[in-house]
């Protein structure tokens, strides 16, 4: 039976992405730029395409498809877009990382409150508390963006004025980390019904 | 880039010799056979009837009946006339407690896989009921067709887990078919309207079939198709109305429909008032209570099937059915709507959570496609609409449309013209179970497919040196609430303390939707390492060793149609080997060019025989020798689809 998994860093450390659907590396990105691609690159790499090809190049075109289907999952999602981005610089998320005492206090209160509604079965009020998250959700989405947009700017200059933006983008997608687990609570009290 | 199937004999590809594939939708109810003949698919109807019902009846006289004819004999054999084994497939006694104790016949068998003890005897398992019913389909084919089946592309629903689509692929293989592709039901529906239609945008396709339910949501673009999110009821269907409108209007006793005490597993029947009363019934009054399940269903169905033109109609039973009072008794359709009520608010509730699966409003829909023969009755469209908010499409005959998708998807796959590509995806998650029954996830729902994950793992016990890796499907955070597909375990570890050691599991799902695990040592690089696929299907093995046994298929059957079967790939090898060696002469090195022309002599030579094994030993030999030549063909595919890469540097990357 397997126990813990040893390695905490993020999963998904594929060499290129963005490569992989044609795309130059950024945090900003275009949905729809996002979906032509990747529907573009299928329509040539899909295994459909290669069915009656020789053996090898089937092999090869399934792990080829794995790749771009595995790259676009990563890069669709803002939050995992933006840690991908932060690991290419060499900033990692752990599963135990330590964040603002505060932030914590109001968490933890946000969770009992959630528990204590799911608890009464009082999916209303779980649901009220779920759209503030989703609030608190976009406005973190909001300030990573701009923190990426100003990443790029600082492009050339010293390493101190980098390394400080990028820890506050850490700081942002940890509290999405929290802000995600809340939400899927959330979904699990109003699939409860 | 894609290459074309030629005929046995023919040195050039050609578009003329149009392979012979079919789509197959292999139904609770029914089952369709179709084929695109132009460009547009078409179902295979026998003497005007497009429809195979899914029923196969064994006579004790070995005899097998499919179809029509099975049907015939329902109610004389109950226990002998299988219907609805779509329902059964891949799954184990436990998952079929609830349903076990309406069917008309008996199960046995363990948490693995169920059997039907039939007359003779024999026992036989949903696996070869299925194939029954595809030899059949393939027979209507090759008749109409004037030809062997080359491919078949059977669909599944798109909830089905893993082991139910490599039991359903394992029934194909047990038919004789080559099964191109495992296709999800509501994808096939889509891929027949967006190219009827020439649609684009989004839509929900909802299929409610005999025994299964599907929703999925896909995207439609300019031949791209989808799918966003898929969710359902693998064990709901219009067969549980029909049960559910039985119940309300027959005297069943149904632990009378359930097995008889002292089968392994027996269920009972939960709930049920005077359930072990009946137990100790005699076996005539066993029959003959599993003689009025039959009927009182196949009645339901009929006043079901009334109710979608008039708003009442009578359901009746006879005396010498109810062995008591004839019944005749008046239903409406808004008792109908009611009874119906519980099963479609399961339905409704699957539903929003697609929507919200794929981050969509349903507002944000530009239509509702329906599909499955349950989808006829009013009371389910007015339901529909009222969930979606809009009226839905329902211009494609919903008994049809998945079969003529699935063809549609096996002319793409044989090179035809259309350029559909699909994009499906996992409908459940993949994980591992942890220390205390947790499930890690590797892949997550709604992944589009071919997919794969990998993940280090750890021992938890000093100086352990096996490794029991548990594999489960479903969605819940423990163990015990999803479905178990696979356990096994990786030996010959090195003693080390507990967490010092590395182990790298793989899941990878390939374009059918079918796992594949693989687990691998890393610390020491000793190497224990193991790749399995789950079984809960039938291993190779018992494919081949119950090919033999069948009577379709004497010893000497299966080599004739071994040798034409690797005959026909041989020569499609060859050719498109001769296509590719001279459109992309520049990537030929000298050596693979010799390489790869005799191991083409070669493999002439082999087919000239009549050994297929020599000819397999042949085609794998060329692969070999043409491997480096295949890759470059494919990096430099790929490269050139590289933008603001060049093509040197692409090169280099995948070198």
């Amino acid at each position: 039976m397997p126990g813990s998994p040893p390695d905490s860093a993020p999963r998904g450390g594929r060499p290129d992405a963005f490569a992989e659907l044609g795309l130059a590396p950024r945090y900003d990105i275009d949905p729809a730029e996002l979906e032509r691609a990747f529907f573009e690159r299928s329509k040539e790499l899909h295994p459909d395409r290669f069915a009656a090809a020789p053996v090898a190049e089937r092999v090869a075109a399934l792990s080829r498809a794995r790749a771009l289907n595995d790259a676009y999952a990563l890069l669709k999602r803002d939050t995992s877009r933006a840690e991908y981005l932060l690991a290419s610089e060499g900033v990692t998320i752990g599963d135990n990382e330590r964040i603002d005492p505060e932030l914590v206090m109001a968490l933890l209160e946000e969770r009992e409150q959630l528990a204590e509604a799911r608890q009464r079965g009082e999916l209303r009020e779980v649901e009220r508390l779920a759209a503030a998250m989703r609030a608190r959700r976009s406005e973190a989405l909001g300030r990573v963006k701009e923190l990426f947009a100003h990443l790029s700017a600082l492009s050339g200059t010293s390493g101190e004025a980098r390394a400080e933006q990028l820890a506050q983008i850490k700081r942002q997608l940890i509290l999405l980390r929290y802000v995600a687990r809340y939400l899927e609570e959330c979904d699990a009290a109003l699939d409860e019904d | 880039m894609l290459l074309q199937i030629s005929e046995p004999g023919q040195s050039t590809p050609k578009e003329a010799c149009k392979p012979r594939v079919v789509g197959i939708d292999l139904g609770t109810t029914n089952s369709l056979v179709a084929h695109v003949a132009d460009s547009s698919p078409v179902v295979l109807a026998a003497e005007g009837d497009p429809l195979v019902p899914s029923v196969v009846h064994y006579a004790a006289d070995g005899r097998v009946l499919v179809g029509r004819a099975a049907q015939a004999r329902a109610l004389e054999a109950p226990r002998d006339t299988l219907a609805s084994v779509k329902r059964l497939i891949g799954r184990g006694a436990k998952d079929l407690a609830s349903v076990r104790a309406m069917l008309p016949y008996e199960l046995e068998g363990d948490d693995r896989a169920v059997r039907v003890r039939v007359a003779g005897g024999r026992a036989v398992s949903p696996v070869e009921v299925s194939a029954e019913i595809l030899r059949e389909l393939k027979a209507r084919a090759e008749g109409m067709l004037g030809g062997p089946i080359e491919g078949a592309v059977i669909t599944v629903p798109a909830y089905f887990d893993d082991a139910q689509r490599q039991a359903t692929r394992d029934a194909g293989r047990l038919a004789g078919l080559e099964v191109m592709r495992l296709l999800a039901e509501p994808t096939a529906a889509a891929l027949a309207y967006g190219l009827d239609r020439g649609s684009r945008g989004l839509y929900a396709v909802y299929d409610l079939g005999g025994g299964t339910f599907d929703i999925s949501i896909l995207k439609l673009v300019d031949g791209v198709f989808e799918v966003k999110a898929t969710g359902g009821d693998s064990a709901l269907g219009g067969d549980d109305l029909d049960r559910a409108i039985a119940a309300q209007l027959a005297p069943l006793s149904a632990a009378g429909a359930a097995d008889p005490a002292g089968a392994p597993g027996a269920a009972g029947a939960p709930g049920t008032a005077g359930a072990a009363g009946a137990a100790t019934a005699a076996a005539s009054d066993d029959l003959a209570q599993r003689r009025l399940v039959a009927a009182a269903v196949a009645e339901a169905r009929r006043v079901k099937e009334a109710l979608t033109t008039s708003e009442a109609a009578t359901f009746q039973l006879g005396a010498d059915i109810t062995g008591g009072a004839a019944i005749a008794r008046a239903v409406t359709r808004a008792e109908l709507a009611a009874w119906a009520r519980p099963l479609l608010d399961r339905t409704g509730k699957a539903c929003r959570r697609v929507l919200k699966d794929a981050g969509l409003e349903k507002e944000e829909l530009d239509g509702v496609i329906l599909v499955g023969g349950s989808t006829r009755s009013p009371v389910v469209r007015e339901y529909v609409a009222g969930v979606f908010g809009k009226e839905p499409l329902c211009e494609l005959d919903p008994d049809q449309v998945v079969a003529l998708g699935a063809a549609v998807q096996a002319d793409v796959l044989a090179g035809g013209q259309q350029q559909a590509v699909l994009l499906d995806v996992v409908p459940l998650s993949l994980g591992v179970e942890m220390m205390g029954g947790i499930v890690e996830k590797l892949i997550h729902r709604n992944t589009t497919i071919p997919t794969g994950a990998t993940q280090t793992f750890t021992t938890y016990a000093d100086n352990q040196t096996g490794f029991v890796i548990h594999v489960v499907q479903g969605e819940r955070e423990t163990v015990d609430t999803c479905r178990s597909l696979a356990r096994f375990t990786l030996r010959g570890l090195p003693p080390m303390i507990a967490g010092m050691l590395r182990i790298e599991i793989t899941f990878l799902i390939d374009a059918d939707g079918l796992l594949k695990v693989m687990a691998k040592e890393l610390v020491t690089g000793k190497a224990a390492s193991i790749e399995v696929r789950p079984s809960y299907g039938l291993t190779d093995e018992e494919v081949e060793r119950m090919l033999l046994e069948s009577f379709d298929y004497a010893e000497e059957d299966l080599a004739k149609r071994n040798l034409a079967v690797e005959r026909v790939e041989a020569e499609r090898i060859l050719a498109a080997t001769r296509q590719a060696f001279e459109t992309d002469a520049e990537l030929l090195d000298d050596d693979v060019r010799a390489a790869g022309e005799q191991a083409m002599t070669r493999l002439a030579e082999a087919m000239a025989g009549t050994d297929h094994h020599a000819i397999r030993v042949a085609i794998e030999g060329l692969d070999l020798a043409t491997k480096p030549f295949a890759q470059r063909r494919m990096n430099r595919a790929v490269a050139a689809q590289l933008q603001g890469v060049s093509l040197e540097d692409a090169a280099r990357r995948f070198e």
